[in-house]
């Protein structure tokens, strides 16, 4: 009993270092071999000639890397996939923050809760299907052809499929609610009686909305931009079902890798360096928004 | 119901010392209050009789086992909580009853004993009612029939009435005092309001950075403070600094001489409480005796009805007296008047 | 009223009618389409539930979608087990580490699918997983752990640990504590969680497309397989279901899980 007495304290401290142990052990082990060990290997592979498969004998290598430095073609798409990370994120900020403050700062009750959640709605549904939805509408002599004829008669025949404009609506309508959620999020934290104070010094409303408003939304923006940003710029599926040829981003050249061309490594030497950018870009950002705060 | 021990209890935090050899008796049946400010150790010492912390050295009995292998659930405990903690997603009935239905008593005998434990505080006929339905003093006494309606050995209360508002603390305080003579249960309660422990206990201690200063019935710990910090804590005092000077008489700073009971050894300080001084005008007759006599300027008075405070300078230093409002007259501030006490009333203080 | 605001409440009301016009406005459309007999999607509508019918025979269809189902179900049920484990541990213990665990759930959020997709192929296929029904389970687990944490923490935040106290002061085994006191208060966001865990799993298309064999696939990987073949209206049928269920699901959560964070 004494013994016992004497360690009481560290006695429990090991018995919850135990219990701590257990509890957060299978999920974390799960993590380690679903997500940073196939990202090791991921890395390794980006060094390879080949995949080590069967027989094949494969050797370290900078090929992979040097090949998106040398030719033209990966750079040019990955500033394609970059640019058109940006455009969607621009905007999504732009067309999802009025939205926001909306929400946030003129409905109120009931109605607020049941609008938001119509809004972040589609979000969780199948993105897929989403982007598929589009189809409909985008085609010639679809849905958006015969409404802006029924508007403006005699615009004639409009076919955006395939296109770029197509791959920024179907992106934008995918990952708005991002930017309406992380938005509303800060919007709504901030006093109404701050704004009060604001117009009560004479701040117009542009004045309120310029100096005070963005300002204290910003970490929501940007959140909310890092969401979009950063798996638009690794997207595939919506540029190929939406762009069709014209649909060829850095994300479909490594899609290709890995389900046409069977180059893994290379593959993976264009994902790491696309999240090197993307990983580079939140960096220098992220200073930025420390000092706008 | 049983008697709690704690012999030379320490427990760190990293470099704080939360409580540093701590040796106190909670006698059986008895009603002990722990006093303290926050960060005194009192609520770890608590926690530790209750078991949610464990010593890093010493020893806690209760009934003369020794408790720091013994987990809470198996202590025997009843505790009542600061925010009393009950159970939302139960009724009035099932939160008393869930100490009874883990231990598997059978459901007529829960059915009985939580009906009396409900008409001990009072809350018959609330039992089909949830948490959020009830006042904050119904919560209370819910959160009491609760922790005695095991039979547990000992009663640990942390700060049970903090949360009420000052005219049901009262009521409160009265009514907890009934109960815990009804059930006689050793009780343990912690609490940084000095009137509570007063009132309440027929114990209190004192600690203090994490050390059990002072501990004793409370008419002796109020009379006879061993410390500055005890006089200050519990109640209010006036301290002089002395030196020593000779049988029966020590010299205040500016020379005058005062009388006390006893001897000093080596003490440095003295005091006095407010409400044992005599204020009065200098033209006033002098007092007989032996009382201590010093002169001291007026320089506030805070009226409250019954009884007046006065504020007074006196070499730079300021005093407190209390005095009843016998006249209906105030003295202004600016005049000087004269205290005196007895001797009797001069308590030394230890360090 | 109006005059305190920012925006004039009645132009914002008709933008966000606007924006909400251009969410529903495709699937609107695609769930017309879906009754619509014509194969080129003339218009009007020629109402019809052909494809409907048609879907019901359908059997590559109906595979992909048992499979989805499975491996939903089994993801909900791991991940919401492993990850309401870690959030009793986030929220009861203090320990040196717990930030970095805590930093290590946002990778499977923020890096983009594809690279955790075909990672993933990467090394399954080298050590021996292999893709298939386990090897999107793996990968769906994955996916929907952070989330679970999330939520169930959130829900965990609202819970005064003084009720643990309690009950184990008043004589409470563990277990008696986490079944009789603990879990009456998380049970609203553990079913929340679980049917994130659903959903995330349920819509997954990217993961499952890396990992899914000839014959083992699901749902949204036929789609796209579907798709990209040259459709038949039968997808637009197919697709009405899979959105239907999946925002009831989402309004089954937002029963459970405040999103607004106001109230």
């Amino acid at each position: 009993m004494a013994a016992v007495t004497e360690t009481g304290a560290a006695h429990r401290r090991r018995a919850q270092r135990l219990t701590i142990f257990a509890m957060t052990g299978p999920a974390y082990l799960w993590l380690a071999l679903t997500i940073f060990l196939p990202l090791s290997a991921m890395a390794y592979f980006s060094f390879l000639t080949d995949a080590p498969f069967g027989n094949k004998q494969a050797f370290l290598t900078l090929e992979n890397y040097r090949a998106f430095f040398q030719e033209d073609f990966y750079r040019t798409l990955m500033l394609r996939s970059f640019r058109l990370g940006a455009e969607v994120t621009f905007y999504c900020f732009l067309f999802g923050f009025p939205c926001a403050l909306v929400l946030a700062k003129t409905i109120r009750g009931r109605w607020r809760e049941a609008l938001f959640l119509l809004v972040i709605l589609p979000f969780w549904s199948n993105a897929l299907v989403r982007i598929f939805s589009w189809t409909m509408v985008l085609r010639g002599n679809g849905v958006l052809e015969t409404l802006v004829n029924w508007i403006l008669p005699g615009t004639g025949p409009l076919n955006l499929m395939f296109s770029y404009p197509a791959i920024i609506v179907g992106l934008v309508h995918s990952y708005i609610p991002y930017m309406i959620l992380t938005c509303y999020l800060s919007l709504q934290a901030i006093d109404d009686s701050l704004i009060e104070a604001a117009r009560s010094l004479g701040a117009g409303r542009l004045t309120v909305l310029r100096r005070l408003i963005l300002p204290l939304a910003m970490p929501g923006i940007f959140a909310g931009a890092v969401l979009i940003f950063v798996p638009v710029v690794g997207s595939f599926m919506e540029p190929r079902i939406l762009g069709g040829r014209n649909g060829t981003f850095i994300g479909t050249i490594i899609e290709d890798q890995f389900t046409a061309v069977f180059n893994w490594p290379l593959g993976a030497a264009l994902s790491f360096i696309m999240l090197g950018i993307v990983l580079m870009i939140l960096l220098i950002a992220s200073p930025a928004l420390r000092r706008m705060r | 119901m049983a008697q709690v021990a704690v012999q030379e209890v320490s427990r760190h935090f990293g470099p704080v010392k939360a409580l540093d050899n701590v040796t106190v008796d909670f006698a059986d049946g008895g009603f002990y209050a722990l006093l303290g400010p926050s960060g005194s150790g009192k609520t770890t010492l608590l926690r530790m009789i209750a078991g949610f912390d464990y010593p890093d050295s010493g020893h806690i009995r209760i009934a003369g086992e020794p408790v720091e292998a013994v987990s809470v659930e198996k202590r025997e405990i009843g505790m009542m909580f600061q925010n009393y903690a009950l159970f939302p997603n139960m009724t009035v009935f099932d939160n008393v009853a869930f100490g009874l239905s883990v231990r598997g008593v059978a459901k007529p005998e829960i059915a009985r004993r939580v009906g009396e434990a409900l008409e001990l505080v009072h809350l018959t006929g609330f039992d089909k009612r949830k948490p959020h339905q009830l006042s904050g003093g119904q919560r209370q006494r819910v959160a009491l029939a609760r922790a005695i309606v095991t039979r547990p050995r000992v009663l640990l209360l942390d700060e049970p009435l903090s949360a009420l508002d000052k005219s049901l603390r009262v009521e409160m305080q009265v009514e907890l005092k009934r109960i815990q003579r009804d059930v006689a249960i050793t009780t343990i309660f912690v609490t940084h309001d000095q009137e509570e422990a007063l009132t309440l206990s027929d114990r209190i201690g004192i600690l203090n950075e994490g050390r059990l200063v002072q501990e004793g019935p409370p008419l002796d710990i109020y009379e006879r403070p061993r410390t500055a910090f005890a006089a200050r804590f519990l109640g209010e005092a006036n301290l002089f600094d002395i030196t020593p000077g000779g049988a029966g008489g020590v010299s205040l700073g500016d020379g005058t001489m005062i009388r006390i009971n006893g001897d000093t050894g080596a003490a440095r300080q003295v005091a006095v409480r407010p409400e044992k001084m005599l204020l009065e005008p200098l033209s006033a007759p002098a007092p007989e005796g032996d009382s201590n006599v010093i002169q001291a300027t007026v320089q506030q008075h805070i009226f409250a009805g019954s009884s007046l405070t006065y504020l007074l300078d006196w070499r730079d230093q300021q005093l407190k007296v209390f005095v009843q409002n016998r006249t209906g007259a105030v003295i202004g501030a600016g005049e000087t008047v004269r205290l005196s006490w007895s001797p009797r009333d001069t308590v030394v203080l230890a360090g | 009223m109006t005059r305190r605001r920012i925006s004039l409440p009645a132009i914002g009301r008709v933008y966000l009618g606007l924006v909400l016009a251009f969410l529903y406005l495709p699937i609107l459309v695609m769930a017309a389409m879906s009754f619509n007999s014509s194969k080129l999607y003339r218009l009007p509508i020629d109402w019809s539930t052909q494809w409907y019918v048609a879907l019901a025979g359908n059997d590559k269809l109906i595979a992909a979608g048992t499979n989805s189902l499975i491996i939903a179900v089994v993801t909900t049920i791991i991940a919401t087990a492993l990850g309401t484990a870690v959030s009793l541990v986030f929220f009861r213990y203090r320990f040196r580490g717990k930030a970095v665990m805590q930093l290590l759930l946002f990778p499977p959020i923020t890096i983009p699918w594809l690279i955790i997709g075909t990672a993933m192929l990467i090394f399954f296929f080298w050590v021996g997983i292999g893709r298939g029904l386990h090897a999107m389970i793996l990968g769906h687990v994955a996916l929907a752990l952070p989330y679970v944490i999330v939520v169930v923490t959130a829900r965990l935040h609202s819970f005064d640990p003084t009720l643990e106290e309690a009950a184990r002061s008043l004589g409470a085994k563990a277990w008696q504590v986490s079944w009789r006191v603990t879990f009456p208060w998380i049970a609203p966001g553990l079913f929340a969680a679980a049917l994130f865990a659903f959903a995330v799993s349920f819509d997954q298309f990217v993961i499952s497309y890396f990992l899914a064999v000839p014959g083992v696939s699901t749902l949204p990987v036929e789609i796209y397989t579907s798709i990209r073949k040259g459709f038949t209206p039968e997808i637009n049928a197919i697709s009405t279901i899979i959105i239907t269920f999946s925002m009831a699901l989402l309004l089954g959560v937002a029963r459970f899980y405040r999103f607004g964070g106001e109230r």
